[in-house]
């Protein structure tokens, strides 16, 4: 019983670590480095799941759904989780264009600091759609890495998008087994 | 069953694939429609038992709260419209919550914060529960059965669990922020801490055991026993103000329905507190007045003479709508066709107005899709509309420990001005949006109706009305067209929400008219998720309809 314990545990890291790599085989272990910051691209409610995440992989990180360049001071990691939410952009009194204008000048202010970017896509096929895949289009291919969940990349939007600017792409079958690549991409 | 299969069930033919395709589920002697399909079938086995449709829609009530957790149940309150067939009588069942008795006026503003999280996710948030209560009541005087069988299919449901479909783990989604703040440590409304996602199995055994106590010892258990006490310990635990004075003295109210004309329907609503059916009768009023057959659905000019009449409405609602039991509703006045008159003429043609009565209330901006509906007919003709509540998707999310039991956040349907004729008050009831209907053709029970939605509710139930009566919809081509909603805010109009269906031509109309249009996706639940049964006379048989931007499903024999 036990063995068959251990043999369980094993083949479930091993099914995780195949998961884990980067659909292109770009080598990604410890490509980034921490404390990260984590960000809402949208206002989507996975934001929170991310912090979840990140907590559990043992992360040094804070959550700022609203982040603005002055964040960035003592991190050496960004981490938006992209996805437009109307809810969360409503309880942020925000709209999509002054949300837009935030995520960009965000990124625009980590590039010059030379701050490498961690993309998450979380909420699946239903984190989806016009304002969403626009704003994406625009972040992704300043990332260094996007990890998604299969259902949001069903129709392929995501690997072409990565492949274009050669972005190591990840993908799980849900949000709780993004925990491990996350251990694994963090020094 | 999962809740995305749209099964059919006895005489209805298969839907088709497409959850979105328009499908009619038919019968002949009896239907239920709900949001969950297990819902449905708790309040079909009643029927088939010999209960009546008292009895299934209270079978299906508890049901939804197993099953659809986070959208109604004995944590929060509701409405029911009761058609008594053999009385030729309509009667209303309130079960709204009320404020606790040290609520004020000023109770939030005196917390130094207005914030939503005082008003959503706090034990501040948390009126007193009344579902229990009206089911009992509604048991006692209309139904044939005891409490406690009708629960049955509840405990059961709640026990065995049901695989999660996509909508709730989308809410859960949603709502994670709320519910990890809340939820007790290790709550199986979360899966180990996270979101459930479709075709994960979720059970409540809590829930399962609190209703079986209930079941056993009927509601005294929840309104003066170990229930009680374990409900304003969380509360209190999180700040709130319930008492167990507070539960014992909770009481559902039987009261008149209220009752409005379109053309040659009438609609039967409940009263204030509940505002959905007064405002859809405004709403129809003012629509009477208007050629809105000559014109096109959905189009530009219906789009914005609608558009105008709601944000009208709205200026209304914050000036006039209150507790009756607390401060004087000039309902008839509102319902009059004379005020309608005086409002259509108002509205132009070509353009927004610049303003509309001036009001001072914010919009609510979490104002979610929240709530659930079910209809019942029972074979002796007997029809019951309800609609229920927690008000946000998992209310506050604070659950008594060891019950299963969300609470409410309906506190945040007070106003947060001190001065409104919805401030809160000791014992108040927050005025709600939900409107239950039963609607008559030349006196004759002709439709059952409603929907969630929050403050888009008797907008939606409007248009679904306009849609089967004027522009000759089946009752799930209804409830399936697209939608829109506006409203107005300190005299100023919002924008106009339409779902991306409506054509591209109309919207740029409406730009065109100085009309600003916001563009949510098609078949967005923030439109609400109406249910609805339907009878043809001419055909002899009975149309479910139930709404595909939500679980909903139907069943009849």
């Amino acid at each position: 019983m036990k063995k068959d314990c251990i043999g369980s545990v094993i083949l479930s890291w091993l099914f995780f670590m195949i998961l884990s790599i980067p659909a292109n085989g770009q080598e990604t272990t410890g490509i980034f480095e921490q404390p990260l910051l984590i960000t809402s691209a949208g206002q989507n409610a996975e934001v929170q799941i991310a912090a979840v995440l990140a907590k559990r992989a043992g992360l040094d990180y804070f959550l700022s759904k609203r982040a603005t360049p002055e964040d960035l001071e003592t991190v050496k990691t960004l981490v938006f989780v992209l996805g437009a939410s109307l809810k969360g952009l409503g309880a942020a009194g925000l709209d999509m264009d002054k949300e837009r204008a935030r995520v960009l000048d965000l990124a625009a202010a980590a590039q010059k600091k030379r701050i490498p970017m961690l993309c998450l896509h979380l909420g699946g096929e239903a984190r989806r759609g016009g304002q969403t895949d626009d704003l994406i289009s625009e972040i992704l291919p300043l990332a260094k890495m996007l990890i998604v969940v299969r259902s949001g990349n069903g129709d392929g939007f995501f690997t072409r998008l990565c492949r274009q600017q050669n972005i190591p792409l990840v993908e799980v079958e849900k949000p709780a087994d993004a925990q491990i690549p996350l251990q694994k991409i963090f020094q | 069953m999962t809740p995305s299969c749209r099964k059919p069930r006895e005489d209805s033919p298969a839907p088709s694939a497409d959850r979105h395709a328009p499908f009619n589920y038919t019968g002949r002697r009896a239907m239920v429609v709900a949001a969950h399909p297990l819902a449905v079938e708790a309040g079909l086995k009643m029927l088939r038992n010999g209960g009546n449709a008292v009895d299934a829609a209270i079978a299906t009530a508890s049901a939804l709260n197993a099953a659809e957790p986070f959208a109604s149940g004995i944590g929060g309150g509701g409405f029911m419209v009761i058609h008594l067939a053999g009385e030729k009588r309509t009667t209303v069942i309130s079960f709204r919550e009320r404020a606790p008795l040290l609520a004020s006026p000023r109770m939030f503003k005196d917390k130094g914060e207005e914030e939503k999280d005082w008003r959503t996710a706090s034990g501040l948030a948390v009126a007193v529960p009344g579902a229990l209560a009206g089911w009992d009541l509604a048991l006692r005087k209309y139904g044939t059965r005891p409490l406690a069988e009708a629960l049955a299919e509840a405990i059961a449901i709640a026990e065995h669990g049901y695989i999660i479909s996509p909508t709730f783990s989308d809410i859960s989604k949603e709502e994670y922020e709320r519910l990890i703040k809340n939820l007790p440590q290790g709550s199986g409304y979360l899966n180990d801490g996270l979101p459930y996602e479709p075709g994960d199995r979720f059970r409540n055994p809590d829930l399962a055991r609190t209703l079986r106590q209930i079941a056993a010892r009927g509601v005294e258990e929840f309104y003066r026993g170990k229930i009680a006490r374990k409900i304003v310990a969380a509360v209190q635990d999180k700040q709130g103000i319930m008492t167990l004075e507070d539960l014992a003295s909770y009481e559902a109210v039987e009261v008149e329905p209220l009752q409005g004309t379109y053309k040659n329907l009438t609609i039967v609503a409940a009263p204030p507190p509940a505002s959905g059916g007064l405002h859809l009768i405004q709403f129809l009023n003012i629509i009477e007045r208007w050629p809105v057959g000559a014109w096109r659905l959905n189009s530009a000019a219906y789009v914005h003479h609608l558009s105008e009449a709601l944000r009208f409405i709205f200026a209304d609602r914050e000036l006039y709508l209150g507790d009756p039991e607390s401060v004087p509703v000039p309902v008839r006045e509102l319902i009059s066709k004379d005020h309608a008159a005086a409002v259509a003429s108002l509205v132009r043609d070509d353009r927004p107005l610049d303003a509309y009565p001036a009001t001072g209330l914010k919009a609510k901006e979490k104002d979610a899709a929240n709530t659930t509906h079910l209809c019942v007919i029972d074979e002796a003709g007997n029809i019951v509309s309800l609609t229920q509540s927690i008000n946000d998707f998992f209310g506050t999310g604070i659950v008594p420990e060891g019950t299963g039991i969300l609470l409410n956040d309906h506190m945040d349907d007070f106003a947060s001005d001190p001065e409104s004729i919805n401030a809160p008050g000791a014992g108040r009831r927050p005025v709600s949006f939900m409107a239950p209907l039963i609607i008559f053709k030349e006196d004759k029970p002709f439709m059952a109706l409603g929907s969630p939605g929050g403050a888009r509710i008797f907008s939606s139930l409007t248009q679904i009305i306009l849609n089967v009566t004027e522009f000759g919809m089946s009752l799930d081509e209804a409830i399936e067209a697209p939608r829109f909603f506006s409203f107005s805010e300190g005299g100023k109009a919002a924008s106009i929400e339409v779902e991306s269906r409506l054509p591209e031509a109309v919207i740029r109309t409406l730009r065109e008219m100085g009309q600003e249009v916001d563009v949510l996706k098609a078949y967005d639940k923030h439109f609400g998720g109406a249910q609805g049964i339907m009878i043809l006379r001419d055909k002899g048989i009975l149309h479910g309809g139930a709404d595909s931007r939500r679980d909903g499903i139907g069943a009849g024999y």
